[in-house]
């Protein structure tokens, strides 16, 4: 049998707490999504098969920020059965939107939210990263479709995937969008890596660094027109959308906690 | 043990735990806690419609257009007549994508004995061709008119950021068309399903406008029975219970469980439905005392979404959509403290936002019950009635029973844990 295929990568795809859209985005690749699904086996996922087989697997993609205990448990434990790790979507990769809560406010809310007597089961909300080494980060709320393709093909074709060496401008300009730091409105583009094609900025909204702090940032230089035109409270909160629990956040607004 | 035992091919992460010896059962939620509602507070009003969507990956717009509708309550703003078509024709889509995943991709491989619905490519071509055009298709709706197929990004209080153009509508509308032979096949398919015959009668609850079955603008809860009350009373009409084992809470009319979505919106308001959609609903008969069956009323639903949205593109394309961008509200801080609300039908049921704002316009409080909320108690009712009926059949035969039955509530999880 010398000349035979080789085996296909085992891929698996997990997720911890959150709204599951990036694994709509992966659903909605449609015939882009079977063609990949042909070129590796799915052995494990949730949302769409009940076939579960346990690791090793060469891929995992994982969704979701581990709130829960038994979510950090198992991101260890697939970490341990994982060749290549992959965060997908920014409450994996940043924690995100369920990173706007600090672990303080957690207990406060469990209260209101749940009452007295209710046990909570969550701990933080943290990136994957605070608890374990993951090998390439898909960002994005949601996560842009295209970026699922070009990594997991260039990861079946043996190489390792880069992040966009590139801002979000970049590709705003490309979509024929007004600069909105012209208009004297807030903007994280140019500091937030690209690849998202300024989906946000083209459909009117801002954008809030979903895809994460790009390469040498200069965040100092941004800040420096943003305060022209606004007050660090309205800058703060745009940080805080998705960009709570990174180390910048916490380095230009984190004493405010205290 | 790499992962837990959650039930599969349903949106989130839920188990039942039965007990056979006593033949109960119970659901347990375990997604962990999301706290939105907290989350929210001490932010502007602006970013309620763009961090809630966030709940949902499955019906994000869904979750938008109930914030948009609470902000703009709260803040006494009042949209154009196209605003309202347009988010009309967004809700259309998302009531289609969300059905049809449901319906083909989680639902279908029960009955037709695949593990996933990716299968039918091989098997039943003819379908996933069905399936893929829909999904295609209603995501290309909530492109061109949300500026992305989930979390819109061109909506905001008061109308729209961005609006299609004439030519972008018309080709839409021919797409669309394309989406009635599918929508019709979904019916014929989901009616010829063999639905295991579980008796549990449910009370059922829908927003209603008294007109038409619009999902957008109701004005009322109705019931199955004598219910009619106004949106405002929904705090009275759902309560909500914390449960020990749950991380969701559970809903309840009146002590009473009540089931919310597809079946529960025909059953009180079928004779609202118009075109082929009605014909089909009078000529296949559905039965509303059988829970599984709510797999047939979404098929029934998406061909009556795919009509309207249609007709919707035919209203707009006659109006123009321009209005939905003209005059948006600049400061969106109200006078003084103020409290808004914003309902909506969700693809899973009844929808409800509440809030605070104070006059920074920042949000002092919020409350938020989806429609899985108020499923939770009726899918453990039901999965108690399944295991009541059949106590003849075998342990693994029941346990796919109880399965099949969490899947056919179709169940957001992650909506309940909000």
């Amino acid at each position: 049998m010398g000349l035979e295929m080789k085996a296909r990568k085992k891929v698996a795809i997990f997720d911890f707490t959150d709204c599951e859209g990036c694994e709509v985005q992966l659903v909605s690749l449609r015939e882009k999504l079977l063609k990949l699904a042909d070129q590796v086996d799915i052995v494990n996922w949730r949302l769409v098969q009940s076939r579960a087989e346990e690791g090793p697997y060469d891929i995992s993609l994982v969704e979701g920020t581990p709130i829960r205990q038994e979510e950090i448990e198992i991101l260890k434990a697939l970490r341990e059965q994982t060749k290549f790790l992959i965060g997908l979507g920014s409450c994996a990769t940043l924690a995100g939107i369920p990173g706007i809560i600090d672990q303080k406010a957690r207990s406060t809310w469990y209260k209101k939210i749940y009452g007295p007597k209710y046990k909570p089961r969550g701990v933080d909300a943290l990136p994957l990263t605070a608890y374990v080494k993951i090998d390439y980060l898909i960002h994005g709320c949601p996560v842009e479709k295209k970026e699922i393709v070009r990594v997991m093909e260039e990861l079946l074709a043996g190489k390792i995937p880069k992040g966009r060496g590139f801002s979000v401008c970049f590709e705003c300009k490309l979509a024929g969008n007004q600069c909105r730091l012209l208009a004297k409105k807030i903007c994280l583009g140019p500091i937030t890596q690209g690849g998202c094609g300024a989906i946000c900025i083209s459909g009117g909204s801002p954008c809030y660094g979903c895809f994460g702090l790009r390469a040498d940032p200069q965040i100092d230089n941004l800040l420096r027109i943003l305060y022209k035109f606004s007050d660090s409270a309205q800058v703060e909160n745009y940080f805080s959308m998705f960009l709570k629990k990174t180390p910048e956040y916490q380095k230009l607004f984190g004493k405010k906690e205290k | 043990m790499i992962q837990e035992d959650f039930i599969t091919k349903i949106e989130g992460h839920g188990r039942l735990k039965v007990n056979w010896a006593q033949n109960k059962v119970q659901l347990e939620i375990e997604e962990g806690e999301r706290l939105f509602e907290g989350m929210v507070c001490g932010r502007p009003v602006t970013d309620l419609y763009w961090i809630t969507p966030r709940i949902c990956g499955v019906c994000p717009i869904a979750h938008n257009l109930a914030a948009l509708k609470a902000v703009e309550d709260a803040l006494d703003i009042k949209v154009s007549f196209s605003t309202v078509l347009l988010r009309r024709l967004l809700l259309d889509a998302q009531m289609i994508q969300s059905h049809v995943l449901h319906l083909y991709f989680l639902a279908l491989p029960d009955y037709l004995g695949l593990d996933s619905g990716t299968q039918l490519l091989k098997t039943h071509p003819k379908y996933f061709a069905d399936a893929l055009e829909l999904k295609r298709i209603s995501d290309l709706i909530a492109d061109v008119v949300g500026g992305r197929g989930i979390h819109p990004t061109t909506t905001t209080a008061g109308g729209f950021h961005k609006v299609p153009s004439s030519e972008q509508l018309t080709k839409l509308k021919k797409e669309v068309q394309k989406m009635e032979e599918a929508a019709s096949g979904t019916i014929n398919l989901f009616s010829s399903l063999s639905y295991p015959e579980i008796r549990h009668e449910l009370l059922f609850l829908s927003q209603t406008n008294g007109k038409d079955y619009n999902t957008y603008a109701s004005q009322f809860i109705s019931s199955n029975k004598e219910l009619k009350v106004k949106i405002e009373n929904y705090r009275k009409t759902i309560e909500e219970k914390v449960k020990i084992y749950s991380t969701a809470k559970f809903g309840y009319h009146k002590g009473k469980v009540v089931m919310v979505g597809a079946l529960a919106r025909l059953a009180i308001q079928a004779d609202k439905l118009g075109g082929e959609a009605k014909d089909f609903y009078h000529h296949r008969k559905l039965d509303f005392e059988n829970p599984y069956q709510n797999n047939f009323a979404q098929a029934i639903e998406v061909l009556y979404f795919v009509q309207e949205a249609r007709g919707l593109i035919d209203e707009i394309l006659g109006k123009g959509a321009n209005s939905a961008i003209a005059n948006l509200p600049k400061n969106l801080v109200p006078k003084k403290k103020s409290r808004g609300i914003g309902a909506i039908e969700a693809p899973r049921g009844g929808l409800y936002y509440e809030i605070e704002v104070d006059a920074n316009g920042l949000i002092t409080e919020a409350n938020i019950i989806t429609p899985t909320v108020q499923n939770l108690s009726s899918i453990e009712e039901s999965a108690q009635a399944v295991l009541d009926q059949t106590e003849n059949l075998s342990q693994r035969r029941r346990q796919e029973l109880l399965e099949m039955l969490v899947r056919a509530y179709d169940p957001c999880i992650t909506c309940s844990v909000h």
